[in-house]
């Protein structure tokens, strides 16, 4: 990058660097031990990942780098310098900055005051801001994240993509050195994605230390310099891009070999079995338009393209949380016609959603009734009156169809892992006895192991003959287990593939638009 | 398994009560005992200084019908608390339901519960209207409520007009306000069912399963088929039609309907429901626990306005104990009560019959 | 190019037209001329100034309301507030004829010192905003009782009857004086002091703020003293311009809802984040304009409360923010959006 020399725009000269090493963290939680004597640094000039399972401690280890939680013991020392009782703000006045997942900017505030937040500049007279300095900084440092908007707008007029930049560009204007990502990609399309990475080079090149945790385990081995592997809270495993390879690294975060199972169904043929889900022309501008598919008994069809192409708006749509503007949806050759999510499951259709703490699960509420919000309708009674424990019996069955590990039933919904809260909803949604399925991202969030679990359930839901729509923007998800995948792009199916078809490279090319169907 | 509940191991996590094991169920139902707790010293207190507190004359008994109203709409208001959402118009729509019935007792010259039944499927009418703007149009209900507030009872000024009805007949002054049945007040009955009601139908029926799950997420609860709107319109609808039987009730105790009496009620029933363990959030609570907390604050008023207090001093003392019970169930949550709320929940656990808890598969 | 520059200057008309105090002026002015053609005695200028004067009490409690609004909080106890501060002040100026300037200072003192009472409650005891105030609501309410011992204030020295009724220029009340000068302070300090900017900050995203070194608690502490002190100057207004006080003073007008209600018509939004002085300031006029209305319209002032009311749903449904749902669930039969 060239340097540019206008008043108020920042050039970075190439930085000293700060090295930002930890040693022997350890931390608890109510007994239990989520990292356990980690060590680990970060060089400048580097971009470092952290991977592991769910729970594996990589984001408690990022949160104690970045002062959000403090170690029960370790040390952490900032350019030879030591760190003691470093808390969020204290670490961003100390030069460590942390991406969060989903970017927290100021909404009604305009970008330069989200960059200048905490520090803003004054006038002589030290209470008063002055906004004409910092609002020609900010086009510098905004300029210097790629970002070519004016720095007045309102936060929330910014796609996320862009916030996620904003927060980039606020590092460095708070003079940060050390820079962490919490699964940055996340919310992004692949081209937000790459600009990203290329933001993250830029920095990288300028002598930044970065720090990144991912599980997708593709993008970390694309970008980054060196890898640290964390299990169960130990690392298991450290090394240069170049020492390590793919499934070494899997097979380190798993602690076993995993093999992909393809699934052994994918070439049968389903066009002679009944159809279950018939959706024909549905249409709600500008999410998506002309959907049209029929979903087979025991078939797992895939919808797939990229995040923001309207899959989930289509099945919120079938499922009657948005109204189509057009189109219909039939379940069983029934037409649904004034849809609501109450109908649909009681027409044997349900829908996992993508967001599961959002959206899913009840957070502070215990397991049992978890599980059974599904078919409240639907509880044992005696008259109006429910019946607890035949309730409790209900949904101990349910959990232990999906396998759900947890304290007891009666444990909170939040103290579960993410695998687990994801096999409760899968619990809750069998409870209904459901003849179609949308799952929307099942995986999302999951570690590895429990991943191929979910697989291995879906499998075998399917070969019992549930029919499953499974909208995923992996596409190795969508090889792996679908039957049949339709291409989402931009609110149109653009393209299908089937059986011996579905391959990563094609299906890759429709869904960023590039084959014409 | 050992007899000790802290120290079972579970396919290698200790289980610990301090993880929320039995978490946020744990501390609704230790709130309960405290409330009992507090209740029990409170009538000891009143049985050793109030003469004659525990029969005849001026006694417990009698007292309640005094503070009962209160505590009636403090009932139907939890329920919309229990929601997620609140409601202001509460007060403002027990003087309205009172002017309401005894205008048309008193210009209409309607049977008197008649004109009761009609001013009360007005108020259920009103609390739907609530409900559906709150459901329908997303406005927030402090909002709505704050609004509808002041419409109701501009209403209720209008209908009352300069000097509204009193002198209510006999048998409805009887059983609304100062009958008895043997040494039981009629006021105390009425409060007793529709508590009783109120408290299965949130725990123990599928409408109340819906209303709780709304409160904890109102998202999640339409992803998995509730259906919100619905929900919410019932909610508001209950608690304007007890604030209107409250109405009826201090029509009744005061052989009076007037246009101010509601408004200052309002303040004393979301400290009930607050106090009681009801999280404003909606959600988490118990109904006992507004039960309870309506009693000892109806007794801390009711003796604070024997003793000579002025409602206005009663009315400060209620914010006072609002304020500490706050405090006391705010630090059971932190850190350093835990330890305490533990000890208690233990405590408690082994007065039940405990199930051990399930071995989850590996 | 002049159709650019034509072009430019009808966007910037568009934008600030859809900002809420133009639309508020807009109605003031609109309600105004209707009511004049009605009523030709309507807009006279000691008519004018009357309105103006009576907002003002609003305005100073309303633009305290409003800061606590933005941080995502609300201040019910601003009635009592402001009568404690009256009769504080009330009495010793009807008995002991006590110097203005001291009770200005004395108002002040007491706003602030019962605003600490809040502030407490909710950053350090960590009690919802909503019930924190509903509960020093009832105990400054009592204090309030307490204090008068059922007295009232019947009459004040010439100083304050002055500064509530005379002008201090001709044409131009000292009532006005007050008002403007709390809103330009107000104003200032939120747009141009880094405490002011921090409330939005907290309002918006307390988390992010923190992280960026914001000292959150203080600033809501801050927020709420703040909020106290205006109310207590409000009593002062309210003290010279109506000319009593009382045990009821500050709850007998329902100033704590009308003051929500002034700052919501503003365009403050309740969930944080957005507000401007101005439009309060606006937003407290239109509902004395309103009023006035009403008395010389005949309309029986019992109805005014339900107008309030009216205009509270009005100003959500016409919020740039929540509007559009609103707006968007009335043309559909579906209930509103739960899908954002």
């Amino acid at each position: 990058m060239s340097a540019t020399v206008t008043e108020g725009v920042i050039s970075p000269p190439k930085l000293q660097g700060l090295r930002y090493e930890g040693t022997s963290l350890r931390k608890s939680f109510d007994g239990a031990v989520v990292l356990d004597d980690a060590t680990i640094t970060f060089e400048p000039g580097e971009i470092h990942a952290i991977v592991g399972e769910n729970g594996a401690g990589k984001s408690t280890l990022v949160k104690i780098l970045s002062g959000i939680y403090q170690p029960d013991s370790g040390t952490l020392v900032l350019g030879g310098e030591r760190l003691i009782g470093l808390h969020p703000h204290t670490a961003q006045q100390r030069g460590i900055y942390l991406v969060p997942q989903e970017p927290s900017l100021m909404a009604s505030l305009s970008v330069t005051e989200n960059l200048f937040v905490g520090i803003l500049r004054r006038k002589r007279v030290s209470f008063v801001v002055d906004w004409r300095p910092m609002r020609r900084e900010a086009s510098g440092y905004l300029e210097r994240v790629g970002l070519d908007i004016d720095p007045e707008m309102r936060a929330d007029d910014l796609s996320v993509a862009q916030q996620q930049l904003v927060e980039c560009a606020r590092a460095l204007v708070h003079r940060c050195q050390v820079l962490f990502f919490d699964e940055p990609t996340s919310p992004l399309t692949e081209h937000e994605a790459d600009t990203l990475f290329d933001v993250m080079r830029s920095l990288r090149d300028s002598g930044f230390t970065l720090g990144f945790i991912s599980h997708r385990l593709d993008e970390v081995l694309a970008i980054s310099d060196r890898l640290t592997v964390l299990r169960d809270g130990k690392i298991v495993m450290r090394g240069t891009r170049d020492q390590l390879t793919r499934p070494a690294v899997v097979s380190a975060m798993v602690g076993r070999e995993i093999v992909t199972r393809v699934r052994e169904r994918g070439k049968r043929d389903f066009t002679t079995s009944k159809g279950m889900l018939a959706v024909s022309n549905l249409t709600l501008e500008p999410y998506f338009r002309d959907i049209s598919f029929v979903l087979r008994e025991g078939e797992i069809l895939g919808l797939g393209g990229l995040v923001g192409s309207g899959r989930t708006e289509i099945a919120e749509t079938i499922y009657g949380l948005r109204s189509a503007e057009r189109g219909s949806v039939e379940v069983e050759g029934v037409t649904l016609a004034h849809r609501t999510p109450r109908a649909c499951v009681d027409a044997g259709l349900i829908y996992l959603p993508e967001d599961r703490g959002r959206h899913g699960i009840f957070a502070e509420v215990e397991v049992t009734r978890n599980v059974t919000a599904g078919v409240i309708h639907r509880l044992p009674r005696r008259g109006p009156l429910l019946r607890p424990a035949a309730e409790r019996r209900m949904a101990e069955e349910a959990t232990k169809t999906t396998a759900v590990r947890m304290p007891t039933i009666d444990a909170l919904m939040k103290t579960l892992s993410g695998g687990n809260q994801q096999r409760s909803m899968l619990a809750r949604w069998l409870l209904a006895g459901p003849k179609v399925a949308i799952f929307d991202e099942p995986t999302r969030g999951v570690d590895v192991g429990a991943k191929d679990d979910i697989w291995t359930l879906v499998d075998k839901l399917a070969h019992d003959g549930l029919a499953c729509l499974l909208i995923s923007s992996e596409l190795t998800e969508l090889t792996v287990i679908c039957d049949r995948v339709l291409a989402i792009y931009e609110g149109s199916v653009v393209g299908e593939l089937s059986g011996d078809d579905i391959t990563d490279a094609r299906l890759g090319a429709m869904v960023v638009g590039s084959v014409a169907q | 398994m050992s007899a000790n509940p802290a120290g079972v191991e579970s396919a290698g996590m200790p289980v610990d009560l301090s993880a929320d094991r039995r978490g946020r169920a744990s501390i609704d139902q230790v709130w309960v005992w405290v409330l009992v707790l507090l209740l029990a010293l409170e009538l000891l207190y009143f049985s050793l200084t109030a003469t004659g507190f525990w029969g005849g004359g001026k006694g417990m008994l009698t007292a309640s019908s005094e503070f009962l109203d209160v505590s009636v709409m403090a009932l139907g208001l939890s329920l919309v608390i229990f929601a997620g959402e609140i409601d202001l118009s509460i007060g403002a729509m027990a003087s309205l339901v009172g002017i309401v019935m005894a205008q048309l007792w008193h210009v209409e010259g309607l049977n008197i519960w008649l004109a009761t039944l009609i001013a009360l499927v007005m108020a259920a009418g009103l609390g739907a209207l609530n409900g559906f703007i709150v459901a329908k149009f997303g406005i927030g209900s402090l909002l709505v409520t704050l609004a509808t507030q002041f419409i109701f009872s501009s209403v209720a000024t209008a209908v009352g007009g300069e000097s509204p009805p009193y002198g209510f007949p006999r048998g409805f002054l009887t059983i609304t306000g100062t009958g008895s049945i043997g040494p039981i007040p009629a006021d105390l009955i009425i409060f007793a069912v529709l508590a009783l009601f109120i408290g299965l139908l949130v725990s123990r029926t599928r409408a109340g399963r819906s209303l709780v799950l709304t409160g904890h997420n109102r998202l999640a609860a339409r992803y998995s088929g509730v259906n919100v709107s619905r929900t919410l319109i019932w909610a508001f609808t209950l608690s304007a039609l007890f604030a209107g039987i409250a109405g009826i009730m201090i029509a009744g105790v005061y052989n009076a309907a007037r246009d101010d009496v509601g408004i200052p009620l309002l303040l004393p029933s979301v400290t009930i429901v607050v106090l009681g363990g009801v999280d404003i959030f909606g959600g988490k609570g118990r109904v006992s626990g507004v039960i309870i907390a309506s009693i000892i604050i109806g007794y801390v008023t009711v003796g604070l306005l024997d003793g000579g207090s002025t409602p206005l001093t009663a009315t400060m003392v209620t914010g006072i104990v609002l304020i500490i019970g706050l405090i006391i169930k705010i630090s059971l949550d932190r850190r350093a009560g835990i330890a305490f709320r533990d000890a208690l929940a233990r405590f408690l656990a082994r007065q039940h019959l405990g199930k051990a808890p399930v071995a989850p598969d590996a | 190019m002049p159709e650019e520059i034509g072009e430019k200057a009808r966007s910037r008309f568009v934008t600030i037209l859809r900002r809420r105090d133009a639309q508020l002026l807009i109605a003031i002015l609109l309600m105004s001329a209707i009511v004049d053609v009605m009523r030709p005695q309507f807009l006279t200028s000691s008519n004018i100034s009357f309105m103006l004067a009576g907002s003002v009490v609003l305005m100073v409690v309303g633009t305290g309301q409003m800061m606590v609004i933005v941080t995502r909080g609300i201040d019910l106890s601003v009635s009592p507030i402001l009568g404690i501060a009256a009769i504080a002040i009330g009495f010793p100026a009807q008995n002991h004829n006590l110097n203005i300037l001291v009770a200005v200072v004395l108002v002040i003192l007491i706003g602030f010192a019962l605003g600490i009472g809040n502030g407490l409650l909710v950053t350090v005891a960590g009690i919802p905003p909503i019930i924190a105030t509903l509960a020093t609501l009832s105990v400054y309410g009592g204090l309030q009782f307490v204090f008068t011992s059922g007295l009232t204030v019947i009459t004040l020295p010439h100083d304050y009857v002055a500064v509530g009724l005379e002008d201090i220029v001709p044409g131009i009340p000292w009532l006005i004086l007050i008002g403007a000068g709390v809103v330009i302070m107000a104003e200032l300090f939120l747009k141009f002091t880094p405490w002011g900017r921090a409330i939005y900050a907290v309002g918006n995203n307390a988390d992010a703020a923190f992280r960026s070194g914001i000292p959150v608690r203080r600033i809501l502490f801050m927020t709420y003293i703040i909020c106290g002190v205006l109310a207590g100057v409000a009593g002062f207004v309210y003290l010279c311009y109506i000319g009593s006080a009382d045990s009821t003073t500050g709850s007998d007008t329902n100033t704590n809802l009308m003051s929500i209600a002034a700052t919501l018509i503003g365009g403050t939004s309740l969930l944080g984040g957005r507000g401007r002085p101005l439009g309060t300031a606006l937003g407290a006029v239109f509902l004395s304009v309103a009023d006035t209305a009403i008395v010389v319209l005949r309309i029986l002032p019992i109805w005014e409360p339900a107008g309030v009311g009216v205009l509270i749903l009005l100003a959500v449904v016409t919020d740039r923010q929540s509007g559009p749902a609103v707006r968007r669930a009335l043309r559909t039969r579906h209930h509103a959006e739960v899908v954002p």
